[in-house]
């Protein structure tokens, strides 16, 4: 059977113009060279920092944009060349609050979205009910979606893309700015459809929701694949190091340099936090760095340390920050 | 006090003239108002009655700016979010308003000195005024005049959602009865009385009288008292205004 | 896509987007603009008229009782479309395989018969009130000239909001030429006292046209050709509108204009 998905040497260009007396256009190359396919029935994630490329690959697959080079096929049907077939047999989901009518009442909205899907008119009140249902927005479907809460929004946008029953489902972000309750139960919704056969692509940059839903993953990063597997695989990639994790007061450059310097420690990473900032060190599995770490942080004031096995998280950080040095 | 009038009136004045809408409409409407009065009274058994018609439909343009730019900026505020914070502000409502109004007056100057010269270049009108001076006092006095209108308007947008398309019904009622082309002693009787009370049209007439003959100081003096009292108003309406607004939560979208 | 379901999406569809779209549906934002401004506009110019002595009451009753349509149909034509920028929605509606006839058909509808209502009420109540008879042997030959001008309004307001999907403040363009219509329709100015460019400009704006075949009608002329020359604009317009539509979805997927706030 052909794949749901297939994407192939996706190349996708903005130009940009800059200077208000003097106009200057630039080319900024926001996905360059991607490929990657998704079986039918599988859950894809694409993760990735912000401005990775996630939602240009994601636009261009629904149709909404064209690509500069390259080709995608989703059902088999080329999304440039057989648009309007394409277009039947996805659903598109998008995070953030936008993207309703927000005098109508959710009922209203999806209505509308079925006569432009053709939803046969006999069956619509029971299909709606039923989305409804699966999103858990049965019983508010009355109200008018200026007064839904951004949880509630997120859940009608994924009615919305459902009405129609779509044999591909694209989620872009779709937990951003959703409290967790909400996500756990849009993650509960996600994996349901995947029960039902439904094949989900899913871009997101939180590492644990990728880690719990998807099949497979594909790490973008700068606009290109860095690393694709299953989450284990992800994983084993950093399977041979060991962590430190350092948590420190007021680090400056001059010490990363030093911790970057001892011998098998082959990344440093500083991650912001409230008050204090988490070094974390990658070091070979076989050495223990944590007394030359902590010399070489002289100086700086250190709270917990803790040496601990890797995890995907760790294992993305140190992919999306090499494509990001590189 | 009048120093934060001041600064917020210029804050005010930049925000429209970085808006194309509202340099559009202003630029364009007086003349469009101009060009209209011009064609339908040289039809018409009047042709001295031109200059009247250039100072009209310059009033024309300021009372739509005033109008449309209380209501625009009211909704612009709500949209962006920051009514609420300006009625949260230790500044008074009022001050805060009528300098917005103000400032929206001042591009309604602009509309007065438009229509007058399109009229003289285009249409031949003289610009011979009889009492000069009154003339010049006359327009600060009809400026008021129309702000301190728009300011009472603009206390009722604060608690209506599409202030905007409110202030398209605000119009013409004030054209007409402010008697900006059509003297007020030509309409029924019986709105002749809630014209008098309105300072616009006192300001209307000292403007013509200063221009054509006649006794402009008196309109004058009646047009300010006349904003006076709007003024009055428009500082109790506002106190409730603002209070109904907190109370049934009308001041921001969400 | 099967005749019933584009069907279906003209007016199920049409309907929704309607009440999701205009902004003056409640009777509160409604009734204050688009009748009772227009009313004021007929007693403002009426007067005006009177003072100048040129015209007399029918001829503005007809005049501007045609041009109420430009309120819901040039106002709401552009909503109709602009708006899925305030909402940003025009992602999720181009992402669906609809045909794009069908949604501008759709939309247009509701408009035209707001169009011809709005004209009803606004000249029937003008008459009323400055007591200018109508015969109602008339009658019918005038709703025809209104419903040609809501359409080609209409059309002309779709335009505007397929600019509208891009530009941001058509806002400035739709009420220019709003006012504009005052003069160049002929509504309050016989078009004939208008210099040759604006007489021209006004005849390829909507209503001007239906103004023309209105007062024909009334002065007992023949007004068939008139009508035809209002329906034959408004198809001019609606074929503008479509290629304006359909030119901004294809350059915003290749420009990533979609859904830009």
């Amino acid at each position: 059977m052909e794949p749901a998905i297939e994407v192939d040497g996706l190349v996708r260009s903005y130009s940009a113009t800059h200077g208000m007396v003097r106009r200057r256009r630039s080319t900024v190359e926001a996905v360059r060279g991607v490929s990657f396919q998704v079986a039918r029935g599988e859950l894809f994630g694409l993760l990735g920092p912000n401005g990775a490329g996630k939602t240009t690959t994601i636009k261009i697959l629904t149709t909404l944009l064209l690509p500069t080079a390259g080709t995608a096929r989703v059902c088999g049907l080329d999304v440039v060349a057989d648009t309007r077939a394409v277009r039947t047999r996805i659903g598109y989901v998008f995070g953030g609050d936008r993207g309703l009518y927000d005098r109508l009442s959710g009922l209203d909205n999806l209505r509308y979205f079925a006569e432009l899907y053709a939803v046969d008119p006999r069956g619509l009140r029971a299909r709606i009910d039923e989305v409804l249902d699966l999103v858990g927005l049965g019983g508010r479907e009355g109200d008018r979606v200026e007064g839904y809460s951004r949880g509630m929004r997120q859940r009608l946008h994924v009615a919305r893309g459902l009405l129609h029953r779509p044999e591909v489902l694209f989620l872009d972000e779709p937990s951003i700015g959703v409290d967790a309750v909400a996500a756990r139960e849009l993650r509960a919704v996600v994996a349901h459809l995947v029960e039902d056969g439904t094949t989900v692509l899913l871009t997101t940059h939180y590492m644990f929701e990728a880690d719990q839903l998807c099949d497979r993953i594909a790490v973008i990063a700068r606009g290109s694949i860095v690393a694709e597997g299953t989450p284990a695989q992800l994983k084993d990639q950093v399977a041979d190091d060991r962590v430190v994790e350092v948590q420190v007061f007021g680090i400056g450059e001059a010490e990363v340099a030093r911790v970057r310097a001892i011998t098998g420690v082959t990344s440093v990473i500083v991650e912001d936090h409230e008050q204090a900032q988490a070094l974390i060190v990658h070091c070979e599995r076989s050495l223990d760095v944590s007394a030359e770490v902590v010399a070489a942080l002289d100086g700086v004031r250190v709270g917990s340390i803790a040496t601990r096995e890797p995890t995907l998280e760790d294992a993305y950080i140190s992919l999306v920050t090499a494509a990001e040095d590189g | 006090m009048p120093r934060r009038l001041v600064r917020i009136w210029l804050l005010q004045v930049k925000q429209m003239s970085r808006s194309s809408f509202e340099m559009m409409g202003a630029v364009l409407l007086p003349l469009l108002f101009a060009t209209l009065a011009f064609y339908v009274l040289r039809a018409g058994t009047h042709p001295h009655a031109l200059l009247g018609a250039s100072i009209g439909a310059g009033l024309m343009g300021t009372w739509s700016t005033v109008l449309f730019g209380a209501g625009s900026a009211i909704d612009h505020q709500r949209w962006q979010g920051t009514l609420e914070l300006i009625v949260a502000a230790p500044t008074p409502l009022i001050v805060v308003l009528l300098s917005l109004t103000l400032a929206t007056t001042t591009v309604g100057i602009y509309s007065l000195v438009a229509t007058m010269t399109w009229g003289a270049i285009l249409f031949g009108v003289p610009l011979d005024l009889v009492h000069p001076a009154a003339f010049l006092v006359a327009i600060p006095a009809t400026i008021v005049a129309l702000a301190t209108l728009g300011l009472l308007m603009a206390s009722t947008f604060i608690v209506l959602r599409n202030a905007n398309a409110l202030a398209n019904t605000g119009e013409f009622p004030i054209w007409l009865l402010s008697g900006v082309l059509v003297p007020v002693a030509l309409l029924p009787t019986w709105v002749q009385p809630v014209s008098s009370l309105l300072a616009p049209t006192w300001g209307v007439r000292a403007l013509r009288e200063a221009a054509l003959g006649g006794s402009p100081w008196r309109a004058i003096g009646a047009c300010v008292l006349c904003a006076a009292v709007q003024l009055a108003l428009a500082a109790v309406a506002l106190r409730r205004v603002e209070r109904r607004a907190r109370d049934r939560a009308t001041l921001a979208l969400t | 896509m099967t005749a019933r379901a584009w069907l279906r999406l003209v007016i199920v569809g049409g309907r929704i987007s309607y009440r999701a779209l205009f902004n003056w549906t409640s009777p509160l934002m409604y009734i204050p603009t688009l009748l009772v401004s227009p009313l004021l506009g007929t007693l403002f110019f009426a007067y005006l008229g009177r003072y100048a002595g040129g015209r007399d009451d029918t001829f503005y009753v007809l005049g501007n009782g045609l041009l109420a349509v430009a309120g819901p149909c040039v106002f709401g034509g552009m909503m109709a479309l602009a708006n899925e920028r305030r909402y940003q929605t025009l992602g999720a509606v181009l992402g669906t395989p609809a045909p794009r006839g069908a949604i501008l058909v759709g939309r247009a509808v509701p408009y035209v018969g707001n169009g011809l209502f709005t004209a009803v009420v606004v000249t029937t109540l003008a008459a009323l009130m400055l007591r200018v008879s109508i015969r109602i042997a008339d009658v019918p030959g005038l709703l025809l000239a209104a419903l040609a001008a809501a359409a080609s309004c209409t059309a002309f307001g779709l335009a505007l909001g397929a600019i509208g999907m891009r530009v941001r403040d058509v806002w400035v363009i739709s009420n220019t030429v709003w006012v504009s219509l005052w003069l160049v329709s002929g509504a309050n100015v016989a078009r004939s006292a208008l210099p040759d460019w604006l007489e021209v400009v006004g005849g390829l704006l909507p209503i001007s046209h239906g103004i023309d075949a209105a007062r024909a009608i009334a002065g007992g002329s023949p007004a068939a050709g008139l009508i035809a020359r209002e329906v034959a604009l408004g198809a001019a317009w609606a074929a503008i509108a479509t290629l304006l539509f359909r030119t901004f979805e294809r350059s915003g997927r290749r420009h990533a204009a979609l859904d830009r706030g």
